[in-house]
């Protein structure tokens, strides 16, 4: 084992709710140790299923194993999280020229192109090349020919962490919320979504839904400590059949929204919504 | 339930230090069943504002796909609100702001129990 290895496996083990899985499980794919790498990913993956980076490298990972379905999975997991992520953009194009989706492969690199991403662009040139420019809906391209496209996946550090505002809106929390078992939202006075996602276990993004219907709550709650004399509102918590909701004002008109499974400690679920509201305080002042 | 069963109930949850008041309410209307408040807490305002706040949480939960609310807590600078549903009726306890909600939630559901 080599001593980068080592070293990030040791910062694993001393904190498994890390993100040092990502570099770990990178460096690890890098040398070869495909299996390995994929085992550290998934895992990742179980506490951080929110976080695109970790869908982005079991793409990474399928892709090299030459599993190409589960990292077009992967990879399109990533968008629904983060829609402008380039790596997994051209990841997705890398796949479907693979799987021979040669016209779908040329509209997702063409999309990640028309956004400024440069290696897109050169895949994308590459691909029309082959296919023969303005024409590129009517050839096949068999799959297992394309070496031409790319060498091997996409392997850039994940853009969509440090580039298009969106994205970093849906990310917000991500790092924030320790696992799996929780999901934040950031909702205006209208109930609109400002930042977080709501991703169900199929893969649905159903924070507009989710935001929409629970913002009611926040006016009933504010009529009645106005009637009540209460003071600010500081916070509205209901358990439900499968999970407990934490509502926290935020600003004059924003609300922090943290959904929690139901096994998760209400304890843990105050102050994990705390930490949220501390963060979405601090991004709406950058943004401001 | 008879009446003394709910007052007794009632009277079990105002003995926790902090607590301004308990009381039962209709879900529906918002009307007081029974109340056991300090002098001056008014339990006909609370009972309406705590039982549209809970049926607005129900309808919302529910329309989110997150099913039915069985507790709700309300948490403000100058007191909080912890409410339970009973079928038709809608447990309710107002307390100071610092009160130990562990053992205030645990013995409304022991009373939640006992009401259903």
């Amino acid at each position: 084992m080599s001593d980068d290895i080592r070293r990030l496996s040791d910062e694993l083990a001393r904190d498994p709710s890390s993100l040092v899985y990502l570099a770990l499980g990178e460096t690890l794919r890098r040398r070869g140790a495909l299996d390995l790498a994929l085992k550290v990913a998934l895992r990742g993956l179980e506490r951080h299923a929110h976080n695109p980076a970790a869908h982005d490298l079991v793409g990474r990972v399928a892709a090299d194993k030459g599993e190409l379905e589960r990292a077009l999975e992967a990879w399109t997991m990533t968008t629904r999280i983060a829609p402008s992520h380039a790596g997994a953009r051209r990841g997705i194009g890398y796949v479907l020229f693979r799987l021979g989706r040669a016209m779908e492969a040329e509209a997702h690199l063409a999309a990640a192109a028309a956004d400024g991403d440069d290696e897109a662009a050169a895949a994308l040139s590459r691909v029309r090349a082959m296919l023969g420019i303005g024409a590129p809906t009517e050839l096949e391209v068999p799959a297992g020919a394309p070496a031409e496209l790319a060498t091997e996946p996409p392997s850039s550090p994940p853009r969509a962490l440090r580039a298009p505002s969106d994205d970093a809106a849906r990310t917000l929390f991500a790092e924030t919320l320790a696992d799996g078992e929780h999901t934040a939202l950031l909702l205006d006075a209208d109930g609109f979504v400002v930042a977080g996602a709501y991703v169900t276990e199929d893969g649905e993004d159903v924070a507009d839904q989710i935001g929409a219907e629970l913002s009611g709550v926040r006016d009933e709650a504010e009529r009645m400590v106005k009637h009540l004399d209460l003071g600010a509102l500081r916070s509205v918590v209901f358990e439900t059949d499968v999970a407990t909701v934490a509502m926290t004002p935020v600003g004059d008109d924003a609300m922090l929204l943290l959904a929690a499974s139901k096994s998760t400690p209400l304890g843990l679920v105050r102050r994990v919504a705390d930490r949220c509201a501390d963060r979405a305080r601090h991004w709406l002042s950058e943004v401001a | 339930m008879t009446t003394a069963m709910l007052t007794e109930a009632l009277a079990s949850l105002t003995r926790h230090r902090g607590v301004f008041g308990a009381l039962v309410a209709d879900a529906d209307h918002g009307l007081v069943v029974e109340a056991t408040v300090q002098h001056g807490v008014s339990a006909d305002a609370i009972a309406a504002l705590a039982a549209s706040l809970y049926r607005k949480a129900q309808l919302s939960s529910r329309a989110a796909g997150l099913g039915d609310v069985s507790l709700l807590r309300l948490e403000a600078g100058g007191g909080q609100l912890c409410a339970i549903g009973c079928g038709e009726v809608v447990l309710v306890v107002v307390a100071e702001a610092r009160t130990n909600v562990g053992l205030l939630r645990a013995e409304m559901h022991r009373a939640a129990e006992r009401l259903a």
